[in-house]
């Protein structure tokens, strides 16, 4: 494979990302299933980078799930995404920062519609002005929150207290990225990199010190496919297609997966561990699983954060082998207690694919 | 050009999802739910540029419009410019427009998912409100869920969320002016009277299966919906 | 006297028409960009329909001006002037070329095979174009892997940026399917035991012997042909390319693993033709390809008087047709240089 080949075509996508005064909106699916991950992100923003980050709390969901499960007609969503984009400009704001794939998505999505049909904008703005009293500009500039962590990653690797090698050889770690199917496969030319050879999180990597594991299946989607998993009738579906995804990657080895969709992750993690329930197999190491990370995560660990502060616990699969190869500094004993040290019990374990307790 | 045609030409998914097709089969080979289903974009694309109000309606009815993960994978190869994930999304609204929704196995889900996403949108201002959703219903979710379920609240916490509470922070309680904004703009857009269409149908048809059908998701209809699969659904 | 004729472009077109008009008496001057004559075709091993050796035609023009053209090689074109019937060609090392017509005979690029970045061409091993198997052909040296082993799967893909919006050519190329039905053939007949597969959406078998190679190539040689685009290629990790595609016959999608895959890459209007329009102000179509004065009857001439149109700078030919259009436009110039004779002997009789 010739890396520099994807060298020139990761050139015909680049795009503006904004440098500072983020309006960010929160992602449903991040805020149940990775809390710690959005707190990350914000931490990094703020303390680190010292950028401007600011969130309404009167924002709502943009309706992705909604839409993508088909019960939410178009002209609602339209109208919640200007609703959510009135929010901005009541602010002081112009750059949209949404934490979900499928938001960002939506939004370039929405954008682009009413490029292409000014009079469903303009029925929008009647709508809105209607349903609120609300108007509303479009945004200078919408940029993933992957987007802004790939802009600064060099900043973050300057601050790095870890970087992704293996601490004992002094190895690159091998790593799968997983990149979610709305940030570029709608409109390319929205993304970093574009739809074929997505570089959003190969950036990031690659300054962090590690290194990339292409795949056959790299493209494929993860499963997630809305109703497919949401009814339980559906759901063979997206584990056929995680198991796709796993089969493919495993003879690469792989230490790690990061993601930028905040659900990919959650389906690679689950995933795991549903198939290792079905089909009594796993894929990493010693019978165990391959850690799955969402891009904050990785951030955050690659900063010296606190693995439980990052909110690591949470994920099924055990992340403890990858911070032991990573010569990350943790205590195991911490791993579930809440605020102040509350004692919470454990989760109860099975044998395959357990977190250490 | 039949009625039902006439219809969904007015959706701007199908505009902007269909040009023309060659019958290339690029969408199709690269379809997460070709793979697993009985189901070929390329047909469907086909089918509907047809402009056959009959094989039309029998689409609407089937459970096949419903295999599509909206993915868009579709949408990076096709040489003609169409994305079937888009002319299946503005298929999945006219089926639940006319109540053809409810002919099909997985077209009768709708109800469940408008009840439980749905109703999040409206009561909440999010999507997923996950708090009391276990493993029972999801056992892929695995122990470290059912410990999180256990301790959400403080799990929460931990992770520097500011759960229910007023201001800024992860799921934070929405203000009940937002929602007010939420409900107002699905009253006036639409969204109210789609999800009434699939309330209407839904409870119609499972009158004439003569499965009870109450609020919430703890009823035989929802519960019925939201497992039975016939199998059927997969020639491999 | 209205004489001198110059021919912009020392491919096969441009060589053909120098000769024809040549032959007819006219002061010929030969514009090439590069450093030697035949274009394309020079590259090229075998033509189809007949596997006629690609050489013997560039050989046989080349005679045919040897001796009664002019021809200027490394020649650039800096801009062109008009005085009435006068041009003048000034070239970027400040030569001056007179003409009284002008052909422009630029031809085509072949379509760059990375702009297909779902192929893989220039990151996978073991995805070649189909110019690049003229040339292996060409070296006498046997197909063979990047591992240096004769490959036993191969897959030839049509419409490689041609029938795509996507990579910008809405337009069919025409001539890549019988090419990779000759080129499949070709490799069979090097390697008997070799699977071969085609994967088109339509085969442009449109001229005369092309459905008799295509059914050849089934019966004699055994070619698979899959009807479906090629959708995507990946590499795994022996290096093998896995492919996904369509087959749109059976409805079903299918994954296939390669050796190696042969790319029909198609035409594109020429980066010469682009520049030669731009500076000429030469009309283009939507295809990029020059602009013929109407589709039927005058597809020799642009909209500019004076200046005529051979071979594929004005869209997709073969080599036979190539030839037939530079000959009709031979005879399209030497009308008019007979007609504005006439009405300059009748002016001076005034």
């Amino acid at each position: 494979m010739n890396l520099d080949a994807k060298k020139d075509i990761w050139g015909n996508y680049q795009k503006e990302i904004a440098n500072d005064h983020y309006f960010y909106l929160r992602s449903c699916v991040r805020q149940n299933f990775f809390p710690g991950a959005e707190t990350t992100f914000l931490r990094i923003i703020k303390d680190e980078l010292k950028k401007d980050i600011f969130e309404d709390p009167a924002h709502t969901t943009c309706t992705g799930i909604g839409y993508h499960g088909d019960i939410v007609p178009f002209e609602t969503t339209m109208t919640i995404v200007a609703r959510q984009f009135s929010l901005m400009t009541e602010n002081g704001y112009e750059n949209l920062v949404p934490s979900c794939i499928t938001s960002f998505g939506l939004y370039s999505e929405v954008i682009e519609t009413w490029d292409h049909y000014p009079q469903l904008l303009e029925k929008t703005r009647q709508n809105l002005k209607k349903a609120t009293g609300r108007e509303f500009v479009l945004p200078a500039n919408l940029a993933h929150a992957s987007d802004i962590i790939y802009k600064f990653r060099d900043e973050i690797s300057a601050k790095a207290k870890y970087k992704l090698i293996n601490a004992e050889t002094g190895q690159p770690l091998r790593i799968v990225e997983h990149i979610g199917c709305h940030y570029s496969k709608m409109f390319p030319h929205k993304s970093i990199g574009g739809a074929e050879y997505p570089y959003v999180l190969i950036g990031m990597i690659e300054s962090w010190g590690g290194e990339v594991v292409d795949y056959p299946e790299r493209r494929h989607c993860c499963g997630f496919g809305f109703r497919q998993y949401l009814v339980k009738a559906n759901r063979g579906f997206t584990f056929a297609c995680t198991k796709k995804k796993f089969d493919s990657m495993e003879p690469y080895k792989p230490d790690m997966i990061i993601t930028n969709c905040p659900g990919c992750p959650m389906f690679l993690d689950k995933g795991q561990f549903a198939i290792s329930q079905l089909e009594g197999k796993s894929y990493g190491e010693n019978g165990m699983g391959i850690p799955v990370f969402t891009f904050e995560e990785v951030a955050g660990l690659v900063l010296g954060y606190d693995p439980w502060d990052i909110g690591l616990q949470v994920h099924q699969i055990a992340v403890e082998p990858l911070l032991n190869k990573m010569g990350v500094k943790y205590d195991p004993e911490k791993k579930y207690l809440g605020l102040n040290d509350k004692y919470l019990g454990i989760p109860q374990m099975e044998k395959e694919l357990n977190t250490c307790c | 050009m039949g009625k039902l045609y006439e219809e969904l030409i007015k959706d701007v998914h199908l505009q902007e999802g269909l040009k023309a097709c060659i019958n290339c089969g690029t969408c199709t080979a690269i379809c997460p739910a070709a793979e697993f289903y009985n189901y070929d974009p390329r047909e469907i694309t086909d089918i509907v540029q047809e402009q056959d109000d009959k094989k039309i309606e029998e689409l609407l009815k089937s459970d096949t419009i419903w295999y599509c993960s909206e993915c868009m994978s579709c949408k990076t190869r096709c040489p003609r410019g169409n994305t079937p994930g888009q002319i299946i999304i503005a298929l999945r609204a006219l089926s639940q427009e006319m109540g053809y929704f409810t002919e099909s196995e997985k077209g009768r889900q709708q109800l469940y998912i408008k009840r439980t996403i749905g109703g999040w949108i409206l009561n909440r201002g999010y999507c997923l409100y996950l708090e009391g959703v276990g493993t029972n219903g999801h056992p892929e979710q695995g122990p470290v869920w059912d410990w999180r379920q256990q301790n959400w609240a403080e799990v929460m916490k931990r992770l520097g969320a500011n759960y229910e509470g007023k201001g800024p922070g992860i799921l934070r309680k929405i203000p009940d002016e937002a929602l007010e904004e939420i409900r107002q703009i699905f009253e006036v857009t639409g969204g109210n009277k789609r999800f009434d269409k699939i309330e209407k149908f839904s409870a119609d048809k499972a009158k004439e299966m003569e499965m009870k059908l109450d609020d919430g998701t703890d009823n035989e209809y929802i519960k019925f919906i939201y497992s039975i699969n016939n199998n059927n659904h997969n020639s491999k | 006297m209205y004489k001198k004729v110059t021919v912009i472009g020392g491919g096969i077109a441009g060589m053909e028409i120098a000769g024809q008009l040549a032959f007819q008496g006219l002061e010929v001057t030969l514009l090439e960009k590069s450093n030697r004559l035949g274009g394309h075709v020079a590259n090229w091993n075998h033509l189809f329909p007949d596997l006629e050796p690609a050489n013997k035609i560039v050989s046989k023009l080349k005679f045919s001006i040897q001796d009664n053209v002019e021809i200027l090689y490394s020649a650039e074109i800096h801009k062109l002037q008009q005085t009435n019937r006068n041009f003048s060609i000034t070239l970027t090392d400040g030569q001056n070329i007179f003409a009284d017509a002008i052909v422009i005979a630029t031809g085509f690029d072949l379509f760059n095979a990375s702009k297909k970045e779902e192929y893989g061409y220039g990151v996978y091993n073991n995805v070649i174009t189909s110019a690049e198997l003229e040339e292996i052909f060409n070296s006498g040296k046997p197909l063979k892997t990047d591992k240096g082993i004769t490959p036993q799967r191969l897959a030839f893909i049509h419409c490689v940026g041609s029938r795509d919006e996507k990579a910008g050519n809405a337009y069919c190329s025409k001539i890549c399917c019988i090419t990779g039905i000759k080129q499949a053939i070709e490799v069979k007949k090097a390697n008997p035991g070799a699977e071969i597969y085609c994967f088109y959406m339509d085969l442009r078998m449109y001229d005369r012997f092309f459905e008799d190679t295509y059914f050849e190539a089934q019966a004699k040689y055994g070619i698979h042909f899959i009807r479906g685009r090629l959708s995507e290629a990946n590499e795994n990790k022996d290096g093998m390319l896995i492919l996904k595609a369509e087959d749109t016959l059976t409805g079903k999608p299918i994954k296939m693993q390669v050796d190696m895959m042969v790319l029909l890459v198609g035409f594109v209007s020429s980066k010469g033709t682009r520049e030669i329009a731009s500076k000429f102000e030469l009309q283009l179509e939507n295809d990029n390809f020059l602009k013929t004065a109407d589709q039927h009857l005058n597809t020799g001439l642009t909209n500019r008087e004076g200046i005529f149109i051979a071979g594929t700078c004005s869209g997709p030919k073969s080599v036979a047709e190539t030839i037939s259009h530079a000959r009709s436009t031979a005879l399209i110039v030497t009308d008019y240089l007979k007609k504005i004779n006439n009405l300059a002997e009748i002016n001076s009789e005034l």
